[in-house]
């Protein structure tokens, strides 16, 4: 007893208050508004940005009105601006990263958890982690330069004299000039840099769930596929969806890496080995020399790209509170 | 003292005897079990009865459920585990590497300390095990599944509910689950690892009760932290210290009349 007061007459000394008050004093009150203050901080500051940038793509949105989302025009000369091009773009790269990436995350999460030896969980988990922290730059500059013309000379040729002429993939997988950079090159770029992030947060998901879940579907007599198609990947689907979101965002806001590799064509094409541009990169690459009208038209594609995030966001979580109800 | 008292009186009589000239269902003969360089069993020899149940009692680590995981190998997920020595079942020593594993569990059903049902529904949870290795109608389907919901007294509780979730269920609700997924399979031997655990008094005992049930169709091994629950459902108990089998027999005499000091110590309460 006697300790403790010293210990409490101690802790008040060296605060510089000869006792300790009555809870809720100034101290107390001070730091609950600190705290307060920067969770409303960041509010603000997302309100703030999303408000400027609305009001600064404004006078796009009142000239072009709900055309500006469906046009594919983008001429500076005549200034006349449209979102569609872009838009489908955007849309079509993340897809394409997700269609290649998650798989891949997956299987890289699975063999780490499931299949990988012990001695080489390690190196394999820190190369993956290694490869999330390539800067954007290099992975445009790489894919620019080093990937794209072998894409070109060994997928995009012989692909395009296979099937042309065939209905849909003729359309598809058809190119007209065969230069390398591209939508499906933009989404393969894309697929490699959220490969770490899915991936590593997939494997610890898998890490988590409890050995007896795992120990009991083997128990059945599950095979190994059978335990992460059924029982395992079922389990984590939550995280993994998360995870995949995450993955998601990060595409649909990749800028420099896409804007090396995309082509910056504002010509629509059903190919996706066609030049096209994302709202990213057309913002990334008119920026600079950007006035008037254009300007206002480039503002306005950020706020586009700013609320198809947020569209993609809830859905995600739509997703996520469906799998867990059901 | 009392504990053995207690026990003597309260659960033993009147509880059905073992069954000593029931064929031999699995024979350990000379069982080594080893993680890395620890050595967790040292040269068990133990048979088990045909259709009765045997509780392997111990104190924490003494060897009780690595034995039952040598059954159905579900150690050997695990590189560091390696088992040495027999363990006959119908004539085949299922510690051979030559063994097919995942037949091997499908004939060996096993429930663990905590109920695990997958994420999909109640029905699926028990088709699942029978969908993977036999070939049924969905009509068939459907009566296996009615019955082996029913075998595991779970079939009242979910027959309204079966496109559910069985993540949904109540812990003990889950466990017969478990059960059911088990018994589905049509397996020889369940093997038991603390079933009860992880649950309430209430579940526990109906949990006990369809073990007692069980019993008419099933070889069934079941380890247990919990002394009166070996000497109220089975026939048979191993006392394990060490990783050593001490001693092995009608539950009745192990409990009345154990030979070994050892034993006797334990069941009275006066260590583990």
């Amino acid at each position: 007893m006697a300790a403790l007061t010293e210990q409490i007459a101690l802790t008040g000394a060296a605060s510089g208050s000869p006792a300790r008050k009555t809870p809720g004093g100034i101290g107390d009150q001070l730091f609950r508004l600190a705290a307060y203050a920067s969770a409303i901080l960041v509010l603000l500051f997302l309100a703030g940005i999303l408000a400027s940038i609305a009001y600064g793509g404004w006078p796009a949105f009142r000239e072009f009105g709900f055309g500006f989302l469906t046009s594919s025009a983008w001429n500076i000369g005549q200034e006349q601006y449209g979102a569609f091009v872009a838009i489908m773009g955007t849309l079509a790269s993340a897809a394409l990263a997700l269609v290649i990436g998650v798989p891949i995350s997956l299987g890289i999460a699975v063999y780490l958890t499931q299949l990988c030896p012990g001695w080489a969980r390690k190196p394999v988990a820190m190369t993956i982690e290694l490869l999330a922290s390539v800067p954007s730059i290099i992975y445009g500059m790489w894919g620019l330069f080093i990937f794209a013309p072998l894409f070109a000379r060994f997928v995009q040729v012989p692909v395009s004299n296979v099937v042309e002429g065939l209905p849909i993939v003729g359309t598809l997988l058809y190119a007209r000039v065969p230069s390398g950079v591209g939508v499906l090159t933009a989404g393969i770029i894309l697929a490699i840099m959220i490969v770490p992030f899915v991936a590593s947060i997939t494997r610890d998901m898998l890490d988590q769930i409890p050995t007896v879940l795992r120990e009991s579907a083997y128990g059945i007599g599950c095979t190994t596929w059978e335990v992460v198609r059924h029982v395992l990947v079922p389990q984590a689907s939550v995280s993994i969806i998360g995870a995949i979101m995450l993955g998601l965002g990060r595409a649909l806001g990749e800028t420099m890496a896409v804007t090396f590799v995309i082509g910056n064509a504002n010509r629509l094409s059903a190919s996706i080995f066609d030049p096209g541009s994302t709202i990213a990169s057309r913002i990334a690459n008119e920026f600079n020399e950007a006035d008037g009208m254009q300007l206002h038209a480039l503002m306005a594609l950020g706020c586009i790209l700013f609320i198809v995030t947020f569209i993609v966001l809830i859905i995600a979580r739509l997703l996520v509170r469906r799998v867990k109800v059901a | 003292m009392n504990a053995a008292t207690e026990i003597t009186q309260a659960q033993l009589t009147g509880r059905h005897q073992a069954d000593e000239t029931a064929p031999v269902r699995i024979a350990v003969k000379d069982l080594n079990f080893y993680y890395g360089n620890f050595h967790g069993l040292k040269s068990v020899n133990l048979n088990f009865h045909d259709r009765q149940v045997t509780a392997l009692i111990g104190p924490s680590g003494c060897g009780k459920s690595t034995l039952l995981r040598t059954f159905n190998r579900i150690y050997s997920l695990y590189p560091e585990q390696r088992a040495e020595g027999e363990i006959m079942l119908d004539g085949r020593n299922i510690l051979d590497p030559r063994i097919d594993l995942n037949e091997l569990r499908s004939k060996i059903g096993m429930v663990f300390q905590k109920p695990t049902p997958f994420p999909m529904s109640i029905y699926d949870n028990v088709a699942f095990g029978l969908r993977l290795y036999e070939r049924l109608s969905k009509a068939d389907l459907d009566v296996r599944v009615e019955e082996s919901l029913r075998k595991a007294a779970l079939w009242d509780e979910a027959k309204d509910k079966l496109k559910q979730s069985g993540m949904g269920l109540s812990g003990g609700q889950q466990q017969r689950l478990c059960i059911a997924r088990t018994v589905a399979q049509r397996p020889e031997v369940i093997l038991f690892d603390e079933p009860t655990s992880a649950l309430d008094p209430i579940s526990t005992g109906r949990i006990e009760e369809l073990i007692e049930q069980l019993r008419s169709e099933f070889t069934i091994v079941i380890v247990t932290h919990n002394m009166q629950q070996a000497a109220r459902i089975s026939q048979f108990t191993a006392f394990m210290y060490l990783g050593e089998l001490v001693e092995f027999g009608p539950t009745t005499r192990i409990f009345m009349n154990p030979e070994k000091r050892q034993t006797q110590d334990y069941i009275t309460g006066r260590f583990g």
